[in-house]
Protein backbone atom coordinates (compact mmCIF):
# COMPACT_ATOMS: atom_id res chain seq x y z
CA UNK A 1 0.00 0.00 0.00
CA UNK A 2 2.83 2.40 0.91
CA UNK A 3 4.41 1.72 -2.45
CA UNK A 4 1.16 2.59 -4.21
CA UNK A 5 0.83 5.81 -2.17
CA UNK A 6 4.33 6.87 -3.23
CA UNK A 7 3.59 5.96 -6.85
CA UNK A 8 0.38 8.00 -6.76
CA UNK A 9 2.17 11.02 -5.30
CA UNK A 10 4.64 10.97 -8.20
CA UNK A 11 1.86 10.49 -10.75
CA UNK A 12 -0.16 13.36 -9.27
CA UNK A 13 2.84 15.69 -9.40
CA UNK A 14 3.53 14.65 -12.98
CA UNK A 15 -0.01 14.76 -14.34
CA UNK A 16 -0.88 18.05 -12.61
CA UNK A 17 2.47 19.59 -13.48
CA UNK A 18 3.16 20.58 -9.85
CA UNK A 19 6.72 21.68 -10.55
CA UNK A 20 7.50 23.04 -7.09
CA UNK A 21 6.07 20.10 -5.15
CA UNK A 22 8.00 16.95 -4.19
CA UNK A 23 6.44 13.64 -3.08
CA UNK A 24 7.59 14.37 0.47
CA UNK A 25 5.59 17.61 0.46
CA UNK A 26 2.34 15.71 0.01
CA UNK A 27 0.71 14.48 3.20
CA UNK A 28 -1.15 11.34 2.05
CA UNK A 29 -3.91 11.95 4.59
CA UNK A 30 -4.40 15.66 3.78
CA UNK A 31 -7.34 16.86 1.64
CA UNK A 32 -6.38 17.26 -2.02
CA UNK A 33 -9.15 19.69 -2.96
CA UNK A 34 -9.83 23.11 -1.47
CA UNK A 35 -7.19 22.83 1.25
CA UNK A 36 -3.94 20.85 1.03
CA UNK A 37 -2.74 20.97 -2.57
CA UNK A 38 -5.70 23.23 -3.40
CA UNK A 39 -6.76 21.27 -6.47
CA UNK A 40 -9.93 22.09 -8.41
CA UNK A 41 -12.31 20.45 -10.89
CA UNK A 42 -9.86 20.56 -13.82
CA UNK A 43 -7.29 18.75 -11.67
CA UNK A 44 -10.02 16.25 -10.75
CA UNK A 45 -10.45 15.52 -14.43
CA UNK A 46 -6.73 14.87 -14.83
CA UNK A 47 -6.88 12.43 -11.91
CA UNK A 48 -9.95 10.74 -13.41
CA UNK A 49 -8.08 10.23 -16.69
CA UNK A 50 -5.02 9.03 -14.74
CA UNK A 51 -7.06 6.35 -12.95
CA UNK A 52 -8.54 5.24 -16.26
CA UNK A 53 -5.33 5.16 -18.30
CA UNK A 54 -2.90 3.83 -15.70
CA UNK A 55 -5.11 1.58 -13.60
CA UNK A 56 -8.02 0.81 -15.97
CA UNK A 57 -10.56 2.24 -13.52
CA UNK A 58 -13.64 4.05 -14.71
CA UNK A 59 -15.91 5.23 -11.92
CA UNK A 60 -19.45 3.97 -12.46
CA UNK A 61 -21.04 6.23 -9.83
CA UNK A 62 -19.86 9.83 -10.34
CA UNK A 63 -21.18 10.95 -6.94
CA UNK A 64 -18.61 8.64 -5.26
CA UNK A 65 -15.81 10.74 -6.72
CA UNK A 66 -15.63 13.24 -3.88
CA UNK A 67 -14.99 10.52 -1.30
CA UNK A 68 -12.45 8.74 -3.49
CA UNK A 69 -10.48 11.89 -4.25
CA UNK A 70 -10.47 13.09 -0.64
CA UNK A 71 -6.76 12.35 -0.18
CA UNK A 72 -3.91 10.32 -1.66
CA UNK A 73 -4.69 7.58 0.87
CA UNK A 74 -8.33 7.29 -0.22
CA UNK A 75 -7.30 7.16 -3.88
CA UNK A 76 -4.74 4.46 -3.09
CA UNK A 77 -7.35 2.39 -1.23
CA UNK A 78 -9.76 2.68 -4.14
CA UNK A 79 -7.08 1.82 -6.71
CA UNK A 80 -5.95 -1.22 -4.74
CA UNK A 81 -9.49 -2.59 -4.62
CA UNK A 82 -10.52 -1.78 -8.19
CA UNK A 83 -7.44 -1.71 -10.41
CA UNK A 84 -7.60 -3.68 -13.66
CA UNK A 85 -4.02 -2.95 -14.73
CA UNK B 1 -15.61 38.66 -7.72
CA UNK B 2 -17.42 41.91 -8.55
CA UNK B 3 -21.09 41.80 -9.42
CA UNK B 4 -20.45 42.57 -13.06
CA UNK B 5 -17.80 39.86 -13.30
CA UNK B 6 -20.29 37.15 -12.59
CA UNK B 7 -23.64 36.14 -13.98
CA UNK B 8 -26.05 33.78 -12.19
CA UNK B 9 -26.87 31.94 -15.41
CA UNK B 10 -30.61 31.58 -14.88
CA UNK B 11 -33.57 32.59 -16.98
CA UNK B 12 -35.65 35.47 -15.66
CA UNK B 13 -39.12 34.86 -14.19
CA UNK B 14 -40.73 32.14 -12.13
CA UNK B 15 -42.41 28.87 -13.11
CA UNK B 16 -45.87 30.43 -13.34
CA UNK B 17 -44.62 33.15 -15.69
CA UNK B 18 -42.86 30.60 -17.88
CA UNK B 19 -46.01 28.46 -18.17
CA UNK B 20 -48.08 31.52 -19.03
CA UNK B 21 -45.56 32.59 -21.67
CA UNK B 22 -45.59 29.15 -23.29
CA UNK B 23 -49.42 29.15 -23.40
CA UNK B 24 -49.48 32.60 -24.99
CA UNK B 25 -46.83 31.61 -27.52
CA UNK B 26 -49.00 28.70 -28.64
CA UNK B 27 -51.64 31.26 -29.62
CA UNK B 28 -49.57 34.24 -30.84
CA UNK B 29 -46.87 34.91 -33.39
CA UNK B 30 -43.43 35.43 -31.85
CA UNK B 31 -43.30 38.90 -33.47
CA UNK B 32 -46.04 40.08 -31.10
CA UNK B 33 -43.76 39.24 -28.19
CA UNK B 34 -40.75 40.81 -29.90
CA UNK B 35 -42.65 44.12 -30.02
CA UNK B 36 -43.73 43.80 -26.38
CA UNK B 37 -40.14 43.06 -25.39
CA UNK B 38 -38.75 45.99 -27.38
CA UNK B 39 -41.32 48.51 -26.12
CA UNK B 40 -41.92 47.48 -22.51
CA UNK B 41 -39.28 45.05 -21.26
CA UNK B 42 -36.01 46.30 -22.75
CA UNK B 43 -36.36 49.94 -21.59
CA UNK B 44 -36.87 48.69 -18.01
CA UNK B 45 -33.92 46.27 -18.32
CA UNK B 46 -31.73 49.06 -19.63
CA UNK B 47 -32.45 51.01 -16.44
CA UNK B 48 -32.16 48.23 -13.86
CA UNK B 49 -29.62 45.85 -15.43
CA UNK B 50 -25.92 46.76 -15.00
CA UNK B 51 -25.24 44.74 -18.14
CA UNK B 52 -26.10 47.86 -20.14
CA UNK B 53 -22.77 49.41 -19.11
CA UNK B 54 -20.65 46.44 -20.15
CA UNK B 55 -22.55 46.07 -23.42
CA UNK B 56 -22.15 49.78 -24.15
CA UNK B 57 -18.40 49.46 -23.51
CA UNK B 58 -18.31 46.36 -25.72
CA UNK B 59 -19.62 48.41 -28.63
CA UNK B 60 -17.47 51.45 -27.83
CA UNK B 61 -14.16 49.70 -27.16
CA UNK B 62 -14.34 46.54 -29.29
CA UNK B 63 -16.10 48.04 -32.30
CA UNK B 64 -15.09 51.68 -31.95
CA UNK B 65 -18.65 53.01 -32.27
CA UNK B 66 -19.61 56.57 -31.40
CA UNK B 67 -21.48 57.03 -28.07
CA UNK B 68 -24.83 57.42 -29.80
CA UNK B 69 -24.30 54.37 -32.06
CA UNK B 70 -23.09 52.33 -29.07
CA UNK B 71 -26.25 53.27 -27.13
CA UNK B 72 -28.46 52.26 -30.04
CA UNK B 73 -26.56 48.99 -30.47
CA UNK B 74 -26.90 48.30 -26.74
CA UNK B 75 -30.66 48.70 -27.08
CA UNK B 76 -30.59 46.39 -30.14
CA UNK B 77 -28.49 43.86 -28.21
CA UNK B 78 -31.02 43.77 -25.35
CA UNK B 79 -33.89 43.43 -27.85
CA UNK B 80 -32.15 40.53 -29.61
CA UNK B 81 -31.45 38.83 -26.30
CA UNK B 82 -35.14 39.23 -25.43
CA UNK B 83 -36.06 37.71 -28.80
CA UNK B 84 -33.77 34.75 -28.17
CA UNK B 85 -35.45 34.13 -24.81
CA UNK B 86 -38.88 34.38 -26.49
CA UNK B 87 -37.68 31.94 -29.18
CA UNK B 88 -36.60 29.42 -26.53
CA UNK B 89 -40.05 29.48 -24.98
CA UNK B 90 -41.60 29.39 -28.46
CA UNK B 91 -39.71 26.13 -29.01
CA UNK B 92 -41.08 24.80 -25.73
CA UNK B 93 -44.52 25.81 -27.09
CA UNK B 94 -43.89 23.73 -30.20
CA UNK B 95 -43.04 26.50 -32.69
CA UNK B 96 -40.60 25.68 -35.47
CA UNK B 97 -37.80 27.84 -36.84
CA UNK B 98 -36.12 27.74 -40.25
CA UNK B 99 -32.57 26.57 -39.60
CA UNK B 100 -29.76 26.58 -42.14
CA UNK B 101 -26.57 24.66 -41.36
CA UNK B 102 -23.07 25.56 -42.55
CA UNK B 103 -20.50 22.82 -42.05
CA UNK B 104 -22.93 19.97 -41.37
CA UNK B 105 -20.39 17.51 -42.84
CA UNK B 106 -17.95 18.50 -40.07
CA UNK B 107 -20.50 17.35 -37.48
CA UNK B 108 -21.56 14.25 -39.40
CA UNK B 109 -18.01 13.02 -40.02
CA UNK B 110 -17.23 13.17 -36.28
CA UNK B 111 -20.57 11.62 -35.36
CA UNK B 112 -19.82 8.70 -37.69
CA UNK B 113 -16.61 7.80 -35.81
CA UNK B 114 -16.75 5.48 -32.79
CA UNK B 115 -14.84 7.98 -30.63
CA UNK B 116 -16.53 10.69 -28.65
CA UNK B 117 -15.97 14.34 -29.44
CA UNK B 118 -16.54 17.77 -27.96
CA UNK B 119 -18.84 20.49 -29.16
CA UNK B 120 -17.94 23.95 -27.88
CA UNK B 121 -20.45 26.77 -27.81
CA UNK B 122 -20.55 30.37 -26.58
CA UNK B 123 -23.03 32.82 -25.13
CA UNK B 124 -23.87 34.27 -28.51
CA UNK B 125 -26.91 33.68 -30.73
CA UNK B 126 -29.18 30.88 -29.51
CA UNK B 127 -27.24 27.67 -28.97
CA UNK B 128 -30.21 25.71 -27.65
CA UNK B 129 -31.52 25.45 -31.24
CA UNK B 130 -28.50 23.29 -32.09
CA UNK B 131 -29.69 20.65 -29.64
CA UNK B 132 -32.84 20.11 -31.65
CA UNK B 133 -31.18 20.29 -35.05
CA UNK B 134 -27.73 18.65 -34.97
CA UNK B 135 -28.73 15.13 -34.08
CA UNK B 136 -27.03 11.78 -34.59
CA UNK B 137 -26.92 8.27 -33.17
CA UNK B 138 -24.51 9.55 -30.54
CA UNK B 139 -25.96 10.90 -27.32
CA UNK B 140 -25.25 14.58 -26.72
CA UNK B 141 -24.32 15.45 -23.14
CA UNK B 142 -24.74 19.15 -22.46
CA UNK B 143 -22.98 20.68 -19.47
CA UNK B 144 -25.41 23.18 -17.95
CA UNK B 145 -25.59 25.53 -14.99
CA UNK B 146 -27.18 23.41 -12.23
CA UNK B 147 -29.03 26.39 -10.75
CA UNK B 148 -31.29 27.01 -13.77
CA UNK B 149 -34.99 27.40 -12.99
CA UNK B 150 -36.88 24.12 -12.57
CA UNK B 151 -39.52 25.10 -15.13
CA UNK B 152 -36.86 25.79 -17.77
CA UNK B 153 -35.06 22.53 -16.99
CA UNK B 154 -38.35 20.60 -17.15
CA UNK B 155 -39.18 22.06 -20.55
CA UNK B 156 -35.69 21.33 -21.81
CA UNK B 157 -35.88 17.78 -20.48
CA UNK B 158 -39.23 17.26 -22.20
CA UNK B 159 -37.83 18.36 -25.57
CA UNK B 160 -34.37 16.88 -25.14
CA UNK B 161 -35.70 13.44 -24.20
CA UNK B 162 -36.85 13.00 -27.78
CA UNK B 163 -33.54 14.23 -29.19
CA UNK B 164 -31.08 11.87 -27.44
CA UNK B 165 -29.77 14.66 -25.21
CA UNK B 166 -28.64 14.34 -21.60
CA UNK B 167 -27.96 17.33 -19.37
CA UNK B 168 -25.06 17.28 -16.93
CA UNK B 169 -25.36 19.86 -14.17
CA UNK B 170 -22.21 21.55 -12.82
CA UNK B 171 -21.97 20.45 -9.18
CA UNK B 172 -19.72 21.37 -6.29
CA UNK B 173 -18.81 17.69 -5.67
CA UNK B 174 -17.23 17.67 -9.17
CA UNK B 175 -19.31 14.64 -10.18
CA UNK B 176 -19.92 16.39 -13.51
CA UNK B 177 -16.27 15.81 -14.41
CA UNK B 178 -16.74 12.03 -13.97
CA UNK B 179 -19.90 12.15 -16.09
CA UNK B 180 -18.08 14.09 -18.82
CA UNK B 181 -15.19 11.64 -18.82
CA UNK B 182 -17.52 8.64 -18.92
CA UNK B 183 -19.54 10.15 -21.79
CA UNK B 184 -16.43 10.75 -23.91
CA UNK B 185 -15.14 7.27 -23.01
CA UNK B 186 -18.46 5.83 -24.23
CA UNK B 187 -18.02 7.55 -27.62
CA UNK B 188 -20.65 10.22 -26.94
CA UNK B 189 -20.68 13.97 -27.60
CA UNK B 190 -19.99 16.45 -24.79
CA UNK B 191 -21.18 19.99 -25.26
CA UNK B 192 -20.08 22.93 -23.15
CA UNK B 193 -19.61 26.65 -23.49
CA UNK B 194 -15.99 27.78 -23.58
CA UNK B 195 -16.36 31.54 -23.33
CA UNK B 196 -17.30 31.89 -19.67
CA UNK B 197 -15.51 30.83 -16.48
CA UNK B 198 -17.24 28.19 -14.39
CA UNK B 199 -16.21 25.66 -11.75
CA UNK B 200 -12.47 26.21 -11.95
CA UNK B 201 -10.55 29.50 -11.74
CA UNK B 202 -7.93 28.25 -14.22
CA UNK B 203 -7.95 30.20 -17.45
CA UNK B 204 -6.14 30.84 -20.70
CA UNK B 205 -5.58 34.48 -21.63
CA UNK B 206 -5.98 35.29 -25.32
CA UNK B 207 -6.12 38.36 -27.50
CA UNK B 208 -9.76 38.54 -28.49
CA UNK B 209 -11.39 41.38 -30.45
CA UNK B 210 -8.35 43.52 -29.82
CA UNK B 211 -8.20 43.07 -26.04
CA UNK B 212 -6.97 40.51 -23.52
CA UNK B 213 -9.71 38.12 -22.42
CA UNK B 214 -9.71 35.09 -20.15
CA UNK B 215 -11.13 31.84 -21.45
CA UNK B 216 -11.87 28.93 -19.12
CA UNK B 217 -9.24 26.22 -19.29
CA UNK B 218 -11.76 23.47 -18.47
CA UNK B 219 -13.25 22.75 -21.91
CA UNK B 220 -9.83 22.69 -23.57
CA UNK B 221 -8.33 20.58 -20.76
CA UNK B 222 -11.18 18.06 -21.08
CA UNK B 223 -10.58 17.71 -24.83
CA UNK B 224 -6.79 17.45 -24.64
CA UNK B 225 -6.83 15.08 -21.65
CA UNK B 226 -8.51 12.48 -23.83
CA UNK B 227 -7.23 13.72 -27.21
CA UNK B 228 -10.72 13.93 -28.69
CA UNK B 229 -11.83 15.93 -31.74
CA UNK B 230 -13.37 19.33 -31.08
CA UNK B 231 -15.89 21.34 -33.07
CA UNK B 232 -17.31 24.81 -32.48
CA UNK B 233 -21.06 25.17 -32.90
CA UNK B 234 -22.64 28.62 -32.96
CA UNK B 235 -26.27 29.31 -33.77
CA UNK B 236 -26.95 32.84 -34.95
CA UNK B 237 -30.29 34.56 -35.44
CA UNK B 238 -30.62 35.77 -39.03
CA UNK B 239 -34.31 36.83 -39.11
CA UNK B 240 -37.42 36.69 -36.92
CA UNK B 241 -37.92 32.94 -37.36
CA UNK B 242 -34.63 32.01 -38.99
CA UNK B 243 -31.34 30.78 -37.58
CA UNK B 244 -28.04 29.70 -39.10
CA UNK B 245 -25.86 27.07 -37.44
CA UNK B 246 -22.11 27.33 -38.02
CA UNK B 247 -20.14 24.13 -37.41
CA UNK B 248 -16.35 24.48 -37.55
CA UNK B 249 -13.58 22.01 -36.74
CA UNK B 250 -11.16 23.27 -34.09
CA UNK B 251 -7.87 21.58 -34.93
CA UNK B 252 -4.94 21.08 -32.57
CA UNK B 253 -1.76 19.04 -32.66
CA UNK B 254 -2.55 16.00 -30.53
CA UNK B 255 1.12 15.06 -30.37
CA UNK B 256 2.24 18.40 -28.90
CA UNK B 257 2.83 18.97 -25.17
CA UNK B 258 -0.45 19.24 -23.23
CA UNK B 259 0.01 22.93 -22.46
CA UNK B 260 0.62 23.66 -26.13
CA UNK B 261 -2.44 21.62 -27.14
CA UNK B 262 -4.58 23.65 -24.75
CA UNK B 263 -3.15 26.92 -26.12
CA UNK B 264 -3.76 25.84 -29.72
CA UNK B 265 -7.33 24.82 -28.99
CA UNK B 266 -8.10 28.04 -27.14
CA UNK B 267 -6.58 30.04 -30.00
CA UNK B 268 -8.75 28.21 -32.57
CA UNK B 269 -11.86 28.68 -30.41
CA UNK B 270 -11.25 32.41 -29.89
CA UNK B 271 -10.63 32.89 -33.62
CA UNK B 272 -13.92 31.20 -34.47
CA UNK B 273 -15.80 33.21 -31.84
CA UNK B 274 -14.30 36.39 -33.24
CA UNK B 275 -15.34 35.34 -36.78
CA UNK B 276 -18.91 34.91 -35.58
CA UNK B 277 -18.98 38.27 -33.83
CA UNK B 278 -17.58 40.05 -36.87
CA UNK B 279 -20.66 38.76 -38.72
CA UNK B 280 -23.12 39.22 -35.83
CA UNK B 281 -21.67 41.81 -33.41
CA UNK B 282 -25.06 42.48 -31.79
CA UNK B 283 -25.53 38.88 -30.64
CA UNK B 284 -23.01 38.95 -27.79
CA UNK B 285 -24.66 37.95 -24.51
CA UNK B 286 -21.91 38.02 -21.90
CA UNK B 287 -23.17 40.79 -19.62
CA UNK B 288 -20.11 41.33 -17.44
CA UNK B 289 -16.62 42.83 -17.79
CA UNK B 290 -15.19 40.40 -20.29
CA UNK B 291 -11.91 42.07 -21.15
CA UNK B 292 -9.08 42.77 -18.69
Amino acid sequence: MEELVEELKKEIIDVLNLEEVTPDDIDPAAPLFGEGLGLDSIDALELIVLLEKKYGIRLATPSDGKAIFKSVNTIAEYVQKNRKK
Amino acid sequence: MAVEKEWAGTTYGNGWMHKWLIRMLRLCNVRVFYVLVAVFVVPVCLVVNPGRRTTYRYFRERWGLTPFRAMWKTYRNFCLFGQVVVDKFAMYAGKKFDVEIEGYEVFRSRAAKPEGFMQLSAHIGNYEIAGYTLTSEKRLNALVFAGEKESVMNNRNRLFDTHNINMIGIRSDMSHMFEINNALGNGEIVSMSADRMFGSAKSVTRTFLGGQAEFPMGPFAVATSRGVDVIAVNVMKTAATKYKIYVTALDYDKTAARKEQTEQLCRAYAAELERMLRMYPEQWYNYYEYWK
